[in-house]
């Protein structure tokens, strides 16, 4: 089911045409991706998504009517790329004082539970680490139980560890709450757990596809064979018939062989003809 | 509402050196009152009786206004700093509505200047109790918590205008130094209005400060004067409330409180009307920065 589509939207500023002319369709449940380098237009897709500023043409689908923000500012959390808590106030305050922001009665205890805050819980926000910190947005963004969460760069500038700790507890509770994610990130390997990807460069959408689909059209497979010497080779090879006679042919020489398709990188790579970081 | 004016409190007194340089302009005037302002003035007026008594009361009276002013800006600063980050957009996204949460900022800066103005009141009074035995009156009490309540709300109103200039959080500070220093003067604190030249003591009427200040005064001197002028014709009495921003001129007028109060809501409200149709102007601006 769709439950977000954005139709042509534009996002011109004075000197800069900084989203041309995308779409998008969230559906239901998916995790959904934007990858792109710094200053593709990510950023400024989901602001207009979220209402923070105005596309300059364009329209925006909430479920199956036109929607403005208001209609549907209710359904959604957002965690901005520059965190918007308050530096100054701890954990506790940042979290209770937005609670009491919705007339809705809220969930707490369980996103405490599931995000791990009660060690930091009287912990001003600016003394907690960037992991820690992304951890306490995520959770306030999730306050108001959304349908839809917005993350811009959630894992920016975070070690592996945490990434993955952040995202096991995302998908935690996209399985538990069929939560739907829309979240951007220049991390090729963070964009290949998403159900759906949307290349950006330069403000447009330059290719859209599952992961295995947007493999399967812009990479090559990839043979990569270990030799009992020590050896290894790469060859990009799109046959498998022809894999299988190398194989055979090189057959008492090998240790181990691996025959894949090409990663997110070298659909960039291939893409845009340059590597995203 | 009620938790989104508990978050802009929060913000506000849990910055202590943010408190601190809030209350920058009143501590200079109390301090520079101390070494030296005072002495000058107790020479000048020594034919009076019980000048340091006089005077104690005066001080409290001009640094309130300042207070107020200073402490209501520190704190509605929050409304530019929230727009200038992503934060008055994050706002938006809970069920407040967007005049609630403006209100928020105007009801927390409000809130503030009445408790900053209380503490100062009360230090300020406590101090010269114990230093000059200068008396406390509870009885007028009352009437100051009025003055102090209005004064809040002249002088939210009047930040709010100025604020809506501001783009920049960068240019806050220079405001607030700006603000700072000149609400001494504008209030009469620094330098008794008598001794300025005649036409800037004609531009200070034309600011809602001087008003408040006479109010004040007025009000914390009231049983002092009497005291010390009772030997005295009342032209002398007049003149030396007129010399110190007692009680402000218009004309051959000498304006009592009510009238002063008058002048202070009038400011009040052309204040307010000019911020909200700016404001009005500015929405979509500010609701969607770019
Ligand atoms: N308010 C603005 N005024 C003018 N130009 C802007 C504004 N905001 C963004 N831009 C420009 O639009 C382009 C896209 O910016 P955007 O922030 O959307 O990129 P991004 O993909 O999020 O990049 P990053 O990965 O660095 O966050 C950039 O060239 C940026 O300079
Ligand atoms: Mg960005």
């Amino acid at each position: 089911m769709k439950l977000l589509q954005a139709i042509n939207l534009t996002k011109k500023f004075p000197n800069k045409l900084a989203v041309n002319n995308i779409s998008l369709t969230i559906n239901q449940g998916d995790l959904v991706a934007l990858l792109g380098p710094n200053g593709a237009g990510k950023s400024t897709t989901l602001n207009m998504l979220i209402g923070v500023s105005q596309p300059t043409s364009g329209k925006i689908i909430f479920g199956d009517k036109s929607a403005s923000i208001k209609d549907y500012k209710n359904e959604i959390g957002v965690v901005f790329q520059g965190s918007v808590l308050d530096a100054n106030l701890t954990v506790k305050d940042n979290i209770m004082t937005r609670a009491h922001m919705y007339t809705r009665t809220v969930q707490l205890n369980s996103l405490i539970k599931k995000f791990e805050l009660e060690s930091i819980w009287k912990q001003p926000y600016c003394s907690l680490s960037g992991g820690q910190k992304r951890r306490v947005d995520i959770a306030r963004a999730l306050i108001s139980s959304p349908k839809l969460l917005f993350l811009d760069e959630p894992s920016t500038g975070l070690d592996i560890q945490t990434r993955t700790k952040i995202w096991e507890v995302l998908n935690q509770l996209r399985e538990d709450t069929g939560l739907t994610i829309v979240f951007t990130t220049h991390y090729l390997e963070e964009s290949e757990n998403a159900d759906y990807v949307y290349i950006m460069d330069q403000g447009k959408v330059i290719a859209e596809d599952t992961v295995a689909g947007l493999q399967q059209k812009y990479t090559q497979n990839v043979l990569q064979l270990d030799y009992l010497t020590g050896e290894t080779t790469t060859t990009t090879l799109d046959n498998k018939d022809e894999a299988i006679k190398i194989l055979v042919k090189n057959a008492k020489l090998l240790t181990n062989f691996e025959y894949r398709p090409g990663t997110m990188d070298d659909v960039f790579m291939n893409l845009t003809g340059k590597e995203i970081r | 509402m009620k938790g989104l004016m508990y978050r802009n409190l929060k913000i506000y007194f849990s910055n202590k050196s943010g408190v601190f340089f809030s209350l920058m302009g009143a501590l200079i005037s109390f301090v520079l009152y101390l070494i030296f302002l005072r002495q000058n003035m107790v020479s000048s007026w020594s034919s009076v009786p019980d000048t340091k008594l006089l005077l104690d009361p005066w001080l409290i009276g001009g640094t309130l206004t300042i207070t107020a002013i200073t402490t209501t800006l520190s704190s509605l600063s929050l409304m530019v700093q929230d727009r200038g980050k992503n934060t008055l957009s994050d706002l938006s996204l809970t069920d407040v509505s967007y005049l609630g949460i403006q209100c928020s900022y105007l009801l927390t800066a409000m809130i503030v200047g009445i408790i900053m103005q209380l503490v100062m009141y009360f230090m300020m009074g406590g101090y010269f109790m114990i230093a000059d035995n200068s008396p406390l009156e509870m009885a007028i009490f009352p009437q100051i918590f009025g003055i102090i309540v209005l004064s809040s709300f002249i002088w939210t109103a009047f930040n709010l205008l100025l604020l809506s200039f501001v783009k920049k959080i960068d240019t806050l500070g220079k405001i607030g130094t700006i603000v700072g220093t000149a609400s001494g003067f504008l209030a009469g604190v620094y330098i008794p209005i008598g001794m300025l030249p005649t036409t800037v003591q004609q531009f200070m009427k034309y600011t809602p400060a001087l008003y408040n200040t006479a109010i004040y005064r007025n009000i914390l001197m009231n049983t002092q004067l009497q005291h010390s002028f009772k030997n005295f014709p009342v032209s002398v009495l007049n003149s030396f409330k007129d010399n110190m921003g007692i009680s402000v001129k218009w004309g051959s007028q000498i304006l009592t409180n009510q009238q002063d109060s008058l002048v202070i809501l009038s400011f009040a409200v052309v204040i307010s009307m000019v911020a909200v149709l700016i404001f009005r102007f500015s929405r979509r601006v500010v609701i969607s920065r770019a």
